[in-house]
Order: structure tokens, then sequence, then C-alpha cells
């Protein structure tokens, strides 16, 4: 991205939000067809990326997409339905933008590659010649139907478009024959009245043969919009007064549009009636002279001088003016963003860390100076540094449901592949967390969720003989919980079978023939590596790579997934991330003169070690906490083991939560709540498990931050060699 | 320690050339070893190293390097030796080596630093194939200095990334603590 200019560079940003709201409307549209909203924002998409790549002059992109612009401008009439079909095919237009764009961007001075312009053209003969094939004919026929529906309606006098002709004295003198007007106006729709009055008749001594005294008031249905009936009487402009009032019915639809206009910009409030085929530029053009020339002091303003000529109705007016409003605020709104480089926002970010360090070092040379005058300040600051942190780090918070949006394609396209009936079910999305750890949860949720669509949903005859429906659905789900994000996957598929699991965990070795194991523990094996159920690999998974990856890539976050299944109901996979990678509020403890972090959230509470009261020796390890059995790690024992120590009087036992399962950690002594400014340990220790990074404390020295789940399940493995599988908890 | 950073800085405007000739000698579990300058990041004397568990001898643990946590290699203990003392003479060498296109920062624990050599070309022997006690691969060359032969380590050999984080599982086999894998292997 370097080698290409600032300009350049917004451009391709643009591009790409454009088409990614442009896939998002796609899919949309399969839920519901005729979405004006959607409709309109693939076309503003198309139409958007055309201009300003016409501004760059990327000929065949410009190219390219009017064509596309042509056939969504005809769905956005009404006169091209929208099917499956046509939002594939858009969809491959899509990704074929995309693929030119990158192209020109790229390669700025090469022409197209023979092979992308083959690709243009037979998406651009996909699209023009489905809308002549699938579009040509229906659509006639369509306009019939509309028309044998008008005319039912025709007893309903007040679903009429209203036409005033005023002609002037000298019309037939210019050669105007009104009635050949009116004879016209019938190929657009049905005349049902038409009164003639003539306010302006002499008497007959003084009338000339010559002149018009006629007057028309029309009353016509059709299904035309107003442009199309003005254009019937543009040779007649001059010589006549037109009015045309919208039917009754048209005024729910312009409201309707009006509802539907794109909030992108403030528009006037003529050129907001122009757009949606309410007003017409002449109508406007000709009320803004009228109030120009209008040298009274109190003009009125154009929207009421439209109800006054009878333009349009008050109703369509005043909401008008109403979105006028509400764009002006949204525009406003949406002005006060800012696109900022996120590796400014990560230095930010470093900076603020170092920040709470050196607050943590200034506190502690207080409180060791005894400096009593200082110590205000000292706290102010603190203060300040904690909630510079708290914005910092909500600076990088963004809601998970785009992530989710994502995979609606992924879902589109693979079901198609498969032949199933699959969709998507999205809840949570507004669940906000790390933007490093939404990217990072990226590939493994997309592998879970292809997992779920090729293993886990049946074919629709499949279900059938199930006795579930056939469509199959996919949940995503986000929801915070203690300080974590939670994100579940499920599905109403086939399920887990644990036999199968088993026969071929011990196939491949991994445990013995005769170990018994439970649910949890079988369905947990599906991370190991070269473990797949599947017979057959497809294309999209049943190798057996990958659940080992997804699991490994969920911990390197300091998360951890798990598996619940009911054979025949369906799969959950449940993952819990940490919502930050930089900062966690930690809670530090001293053992054998080391200082480790527990991070907070999942510290439940300190109890101190009696050992009068608690009968504590070396050969147990648990202790009775109000009645329940609560498995301890004596932290200085557990790391230092070759070492001998020496109990403190005082001992204390942290119990930690995670998820559902309670331990205690022994330690010699309690320092507090602190905030941790987390620093990656490197790849060095990738593979130690129960530390999860350290952290510098305020003195300069390092800490470690532990690891809790991986603390436990590596005491679990030395306990018990044999259970080293069973590492869900 | 300040001269020699000096000595190492003003030495950096000579011919690449030379500087490929120059080594800085150490010692480590009694023997005199060497390193070619241009590995070397930087020499710090030792603060506080703060231990992490549950890793084999070799790592000594973490420090603190202005706000970034490093490990500290205990380089008598790789080399198959005692682990170091902490002595008045220790210092910390700081070096970089490559790891799947990223470079990462190591602190190397030796009980002195000695000075900067100039080893003509001419002096440079290839590593014997037997004798030393020194894995092979861990030699580089071998120098001639005067009557003695200077051991030339190849850093990105002994400090490999890949094997040290690898082998700290052996290291819990011989604790006897049953790694993964050695639970596998068994119930083959």
């Amino acid at each position: 991205m370097s080698d290409i200019n600032p300009a350049l560079e917004t451009f391709s940003q643009e591009v790409d939000e454009l088409l990614a709201a442009m896939e998002e409307a796609l899919l949309g549209l399969e839920g519901t067809p005729d979405d004006a909203d959607c409709i309109n924002s693939i076309f503003r998409a198309m139409h958007t990326i055309k201009g300003s790549s016409g501004l760059f002059g990327f000929d065949d992109v410009v190219a390219f997409t009017h064509e596309a612009e042509t056939v969504l401008d005809r769905v956005r009439n009404g006169e091209r339905a929208i099917d499956a079909e046509l939002v594939s095919v858009l969809l491959a237009c899509k990704d074929h933008t995309a693929q030119i764009i990158q192209h020109f961007l790229f390669n700025e001075d090469e022409p197209l590659p023979e092979s992308l312009h083959q690709q243009s053209r037979a998406l651009i003969a996909q699209l023009t010649g489905q809308s002549a094939a699938v579009g040509g004919m229906p659509s006639t026929q369509e306009e019939k139907a509309d028309h044998f529906e008008v005319d039912d309606n025709t007893t309903d006098s007040s679903d009429n478009w209203v036409i005033s002709l005023a002609f002037k004295q000298n019309a037939l003198r210019n050669g105007m024959d009104p009635l050949s007007f009116i004879r016209y106006l019938q190929t657009l729709g049905k005349i049902n009245e038409v009164i003639i009055t003539m306010p302006t008749l002499p008497r007959i001594e003084d009338m000339d043969p010559e002149d018009c005294y006629l007057n028309f008031k029309i009353a016509f249905s059709s299904n035309a919009d107003k442009r199309t009936i003005e254009d019937v009487f543009e040779f007649a402009e001059d010589d006549c007064d037109i009015t045309i009032l919208p039917p009754n019915s048209r005024q729910e639809h312009y409201l309707q549009l009006l509802a539907d206009l794109p909030e992108d910009q403030v528009k006037r409030l003529g050129e907001m009636l122009i757009e949606i085929g309410a007003l017409t530029e002449k109508e406007v053009a000709h009320t803004l002279n009228e109030q120009c020339a209008d040298d009274n002091l109190d003009t009125k303003p154009l929207g009421e001088m439209l109800v006054d000529k009878n333009i349009l109705q008050q109703p369509v007016v005043e909401q008008a003016l109403k979105k006028q409003e509400a764009v002006k605020q949204k525009v406003n709104k949406e002005s006060n963003y800012i696109r900022v480089d996120a590796a400014k926002l990560g230095y930010l970010i470093n900076l603020v860390g170092e920040l709470v360090i050196s607050g943590a070092a200034m506190r502690l040379m207080v409180d060791k100076h005894g400096l009593s005058d200082v110590d205000d300040v000292a706290s102010t600051m603190s203060h300040l540094v904690e909630d510079i942190r708290d914005t910092a780090l909500q600076l990088r918070m963004v809601q998970i449901g785009e992530t989710f949006t994502r995979f609606q394609r992924v879902v589109h396209d693979v079901s198609k592949e498969l032949g199933k009936q699959i969709q998507l079910q999205i809840t949570g999305g507004e669940s906000e967390l790390d933007k490093t750890v939404v990217e990072k949860i990226n590939d493994p949720l997309t592998h879970l969720v292809r997992n779920s669509l090729d293993h886990g949903i049946e074919t629709p005859a499949e279900r059938l003989r199930a006795g579930k429906p056939e469509k199959g659905t996919i949940q995503l789900n986000a929801y915070h919980d203690s300080g974590r994000i939670v994100i579940q996957i499920s599905d109403d598929g086939k399920g887990l079978d644990p036999e199968k699991i088993v026969a071929k965990a011990v196939a491949k070795g991994l445990v013995k023939q005769d170990q018994v194991l439970s649910k949890s523990e079988i369905y947990h094996l599906i991370f190991e590596p070269g473990l797949s159920t599947k017979e057959e690999a497809s294309n999209l998974s049943g190798r057996g790579v990958g659940m080992d990856v997804v699991k490994r890539n969920i911990e390197a976050l300091r998360g951890s997934v798990s598996v619940d299944s009911e054979l025949g109901q369906g799969t959950t996979v449940t993952i819990h991330l940490p919502l930050t990678l930089a900062i966690i509020d930690g809670f530090m403890v001293e053992a054998q003169k080391e200082r480790y972090i527990i991070p907070l959230s999942m510290v439940e509470e300190c109890v101190e070690m009696n050992s009068d009261e608690w009968q504590i020796d070396d050969t147990q390890h648990y202790v009775n906490l109000r009645g329940q059995v609560l498995p301890y790690l004596r932290l200085g024992d557990f790391f230092h083991k070759n070492k001998k120590h020496t109990h403190t009087q005082r001992e204390s036992l942290v119990v930690v939560r995670f998820g559902e399962a309670k331990a205690g950690f022994v330690v010699d002594e309690l320092h507090g709540e602190n905030q941790t400014v987390i620093k990656p340990l490197g790849k060095l220790f990738e593979n130690l498990n129960g530390i999860g990074g350290a952290t510098v404390l305020g003195s300069g020295d390092v800490a470690l931050i532990l690891d809790v789940q991986g603390l436990i399940q590596h005491a679990k493995k030395q306990v018990n060699p044999t259970l080293a599988l069973s590492s869900s908890v | 320690m300040n001269q020699l950073i000096h000595k190492q800085e003003n030495k950096t405007e000579l011919m690449a050339q030379d500087q490929l000739r120059q080594y800085l000698t150490f010692q480590a579990g009694n023997e005199n070893l060497a390193i070619s300058i241009l590995d070397v990041k930087e020499i710090i004397e030792i603060n506080t190293i703060t231990d992490v568990p549950m890793t084999p001898d070799y790592i000594r643990g973490v420090i603190n390097l202005r706000g970034n946590v490093v490990p500290v290699i205990d380089l008598s203990a790789r080399l198959g030796r005692q682990s170091s003392e902490i002595t008045k003479r220790s210092c910390i060498v700081l070096v970089q080596v490559e790891y799947k296109e990223d470079a990462q920062l190591l602190g190397m624990l030796v009980d002195a630093v000695d000075e900067i050599l100039e080893i003509p070309e001419a002096n440079i022997m290839p590593p014997p194939d037997f004798g030393a006690d020194i894995r092979t691969d861990f030699i580089q060359s071998m120098g001639r200095v005067g009557d003695e032969f200077i051991i030339l380590l190849n850093i990105n050999r002994v400090l490999s990334i890949k094997e040290l984080s690898q082998l700290k599982q052996v290291a819990d086999y011989e604790s006897g603590n049953a790694s993964k894998e050695a639970s596998f292997s068994a119930l083959n």
C-alpha cells in the first residue's frame, strides 16, 4: 500500500467500504427481496465507485460499473425483479470490481489483462442477457397486470393523478392542439374523467375563434411517474400552465421513498423532492423563479408555495422537511468521526502503558519518602492516568457485529456450493472487544462456521428424514461475562458422535481402547491434531487440520474454547476471550520472593490460610472451603521444586474462578490490585503453559502474569499424566 | 564496561571487511569464547533477573530492558555446563537472533566480558570434528590468538529460538514431569 499515493489510498478505502456495504445489502436482499434500502445501497455503491474511478481515469472500472449500475437502476425503478440468480451475479460483480480496482491500484499504467476483460464481458453478458431474458418478457406482463389493477381501482377517484392544464389564449394560434395532448396521455394510462372549465371565457361578441379559452382538469390513472407525465406536455409548456398533482396513493409512495433516501449529504428541499419523483426539475425551477420574482418581503418558503400551487400534497412536503432536518443532524454527527491510522493508535496505547508504569513508580517514590503534600497530587494524577488508560483502550474497542455479518457471505456461498439450505442468525453483535482480538478471532471463527456448514448441518433430505425443518440454522452469539467476551457458534445439525470420535482417537493412538472418558473429554478430543470424523475430505474442511489450529489460535489470545453437542440435535462451540490484550486489572501476590500477577477478573476471593482451622499437610492438596472441596496449588513449591522452602507464618489462599471451575493458589503475601500492562514474553516462551505474559512493575522489576487456566491444566497433567487429554475444565 | 562500548562504536566506522574479523571475547563456564561483533547489540550489567518457572535451567529468566521484557539465557548451562553463579564481573550480552523472519532480542548471561579481538582471516580454522565438549554445530570456527584457540560460537545455533522453545519439554522430561508427547508415546 505504501507505493500508492494518498488520494488513491483514500479511494481504495472508500471502495472497500462501499463494496462491503454492497455485499451486506445483497445478502440482506436474500431475506427481503424488495427492501428499498438495500437496493439503494447497492446502487449507490456501484454509482459512487463509477464516479470515483472516473476521477482517476480508470476507464475499465467505469465501463464495467456502468453496466452494473444500469441494471441496478432498473431494479430500483421496479422494472426488474431481484431474484437469487441476480444476487449471485451481482455478488460476482462486486468481487470482480474489487479485483479490477486492485489491478489499477498497483499497476496504474498497465492496461487490464485480457483475463479480467473477459471476466468483465462475461459478467456484463450475464447481467444484461439475463435482463433481456428474465426481465424483458415478464416485465411487460407485469406492466399489463398493473394496468388492469388500476382499471379495477378507477372507482376510487382519489387515486388519480390530477392534471390541470390552463392553456393560454394564443395556444391554438401557436399550433397547439389540446386534444392531441390528451389523446397522447391515454397511451400512458387511463383517463377517468375530464372536466373542462372556461374561467376566462369572454362575452360571445368578444370571442376570438382562434383563441383558446379552455382549461382542463384531468383525472388520470397511470403507473408512470411524474416526470413521464410531464414530458407529455413538453411542447405545450410555453402556452400552458401545467400542474400535476400526484394521486393520494402516490403520496404514501413518496413518503416511503423519502424515508429511504440516503442520508449521506444535506440536500435542498427541491432536490430531495425531485429525487423521489414527486417533483420535476421544471416545476422546481418554475416555482423558484416565481419565488424570486415575488418582490413581496415575506416570500413564502418553497414548500408552502408548492402546496399552495397544488403541485404537491402537504404531508409529502412536511415529511421532506423533516427528513432534511434529520439528515442535517446525521451528517453533523458523522463528520465527528475521524479516521485514525491503527499504528498511531497502537503507539498511543504503548505510551499509555508506559505512563501507567511510571505512574506506579512515582507512587512508590511518594510512599517511600513519605511526602504527604505530594500525595494528593499523586493520587489525582493516578486517577487521571486511569481515565486515560480506559479511554485509550476504549478507542480500540470495536463491535463484533461487523465480523459476524461477514459470515453471511460465507454461509450464502458455502450453502449453495453444498446444496444445503442454511440461514445464519446473529445476536449480540453490539458486544465490543479490542480490535486486535477481533482481527485475530476472524480465522478461527471462519473455520468453526465452515465446520458447522460442512459437517454440522445435514442436507435438506436428511433433515426432513430426521424430522427437522428443511432449512438449517447456524447461530452466532456474543455476550460479556465477567470481564471476558463469550462467542458461541451453534448449529442445529447432526451433532458430534462420541463413539466415532473415540474410535478415531483410538485408531490414531490418542487414547487407549479401554480408557473411560467423560462426554466433555471426548468432545475435547476433536481439538487434537489429525482428528476428523468426516470420512471424505471436502474442499472446505475434513482433512483433520484445523480444530487444533483453532484451539491454538484462541489460546494464543489467552482465551479458551469448549464444545458441547447432542447427537442429532446440534453442536455448540463456546469461545471465551479477554476483552483486550494490552492492559488488565491485575492482583499482585508474592511467593518465595517472586511477584506474580493474577488477572483480577479471575480472582474470586482471598482467604487467610490458618493452619489450625485448615488441615494442611504436604500430602493433601485440597481444602474445605465452606463445605466445598477446593483443590489448591502452593505457588512457591510448584514453581521451584528443587529448592527448599520455608513457609511463612501467614499464608493466604487466593481463590480463582475460570468458567465453572474453581481452584486456590497458596501465596506468601498479597500485594493488592494494580494496573498491569501486559508485555509479551516473546517466541521463546511460546510453548510455556501457565504464564500468560509479563509486566514491568513500578520498581523496574519484571513480574510474571499467571495464566490461571494453563497453570491448572499443567498441574493436572503432572498429577495424572494419562488425564493430559481431559484438559477441558 | 563503558570503555568496551565506546570501543565498539568507534570501530563501526571501519570497513565492513575488517569488522567481519572482530570478535567479542568473554568467559562462560571457565572457558574463553567469542562471538562476532556484528551479533552484539549491547552489553549491560545485571540488575534483577526475574525467574520464569517451569523452564529449563538454561533459561535464566527475564529482565526489564527500557520497558521491554527480554529473556536471558544462561550460556554456560546452555553449553551443557553448570549454571553460572552471578558475580561482580557477570554481564548480559544482548544479541539479536532471527526467527521466522522476526528478530528476537535475547540476553546472554556470561561470567565476564574480556575484550574485542581482531583475528586475521588466516588465523581462523574450521572446527574440529570432535574433541571439543561443546556441540559441534554450536561452533562456527576456531580462532587462533597467539598460541591459544578460542571457540567462535555460531550464535544463531546456540540461541536458536526454535530449539530453545522446544527443548523446554525435554527439560520437563528430565525433572520427571511427563509431557504431553511422553504420555502419548506411553499410551502407544
